[in-house]
């Protein structure tokens, strides 16, 4: 497994990490802003943090309240 | 008035951070299976393979790679971009903010070409942030390919991206419902796919077939005449669709009013 993680060049996959990242942090911030949620709010929070790339899209397409 | 609405919806559509997270979704989409593809062995390696079976995976070509990225458009980000669209005039009409724009002096017509762009906008810039992030990963890790391609990649796939919001914004004039709207758009979009597969060289023509063609284009370098008939068929049919939008929205709201 080792040998793996080694021969993996992080520059490459980096960027991949780095949006998913963002992903998250912007929806938790916008999640954080707002005070009403389609659904209850603090399920919305563990989507978004636990669930990888499609989290932070549900949220924003159907969590938000308009 | 046409630039005060469309500002208007490229604000809301900053403050409800669609202008960040489609862009960045679309990134996404674009470079995963390139990258997935390239670790293929090692991966299959850690996990140990199938005892003493020799696996064979193909040799991905540029154009292969450029493909994947495309073969994720055709259905998350068909996905992506139906759901995104799904409110954008019907839940305005369900909330009552469409009574307070159309106080104003706008016509039915603008409105609903501002909306059409608005969303256009958006999908073009994060496809074509997208697809140049597919090309570099392209470049990198799988050889090279020639700029012009992707750009020919850019704009045929861009039609059929173009053609799935045209159909949204109709059905969006038609009901109140978004989740209606993107059931009918996404069932329209999937009888089109299954009639111009069910009738094959007879619908070479068919939008539906322009990443099919696209792909003759990418593994031999000449633009074959399909590919023109599909791309004009497409353009023929997102202007007769949008101007069926306006007339639809005005029967809709004329009706109402009565």
């Amino acid at each position: 497994m080792l040998e793996v993680i080694e021969s993996i060049n992080w520059s490459l996959v980096a960027p991949f990490i780095v949006i998913q990242f963002i992903l998250m942090i912007i929806g938790l911030v916008d999640w954080a802003k707002t005070k009403q949620t389609n659904g209850p709010r603090w399920m919305w929070l563990f989507i978004i943090i636990f669930l990888n790339i499609i989290g932070p899209i549900l949220y924003f397409i159907f969590g938000r309240r308009e | 008035m046409t630039t005060v609405l469309f500002k208007k919806e490229l604000l809301e559509n900053w403050r409800n951070k669609k202008w960040i997270w489609v862009p960045l979704v679309f990134i996404l989409l674009a470079i995963m299976d390139p990258i997935t593809n390239y670790y293929l062995p090692e991966i299959l390696d850690a996990v140990g393979g199938i005892d003493g079976a020799v696996i064979e995976l193909p040799d991905f070509s540029p154009a292969d790679a450029i493909m994947m990225s495309v073969s994720q458009y055709s259905t998350l980000g068909v996905l992506v971009t139906v759901l995104l669209s799904m409110g954008a005039i019907s839940s305005e009409r369900k909330s009552g903010v469409l009574d307070l724009v159309l106080v104003k002096p706008v016509s039915y017509t603008k409105f609903v070409v501002t909306k059409w762009l608005s969303l256009l906008s958006l999908i073009w810039s994060s496809f074509i942030i997208g697809m140049l992030a597919s090309w570099y990963y392209t470049v990198l890790l799988y050889g090279e390919i020639p700029f012009t391609m992707l750009l020919a990649v850019i704009f045929y796939y861009g039609l059929w991206l173009t053609f799935i919001c045209t159909i949204s914004i109709f059905y969006n004039t038609l009901t109140h419902s978004p989740g209606l709207v993107a059931f009918l758009t996404i069932g329209t979009t999937l009888v089109i796919s299954l009639l111009t597969s069910l009738f094959g060289t007879r619908t070479a023509w068919s939008p539906a077939n322009l990443s099919t063609h696209l792909q003759e284009l990418l593994i031999t370098g000449d633009v074959p005449s399909a590919l023109i008939y599909s791309a004009i068929v497409s353009i023929l049919l997102i202007i007769l669709i949008l101007f069926a939008s306006i007339y639809s929205f005005k029967q809709v709201l004329h009706n109402r009013n009565e």
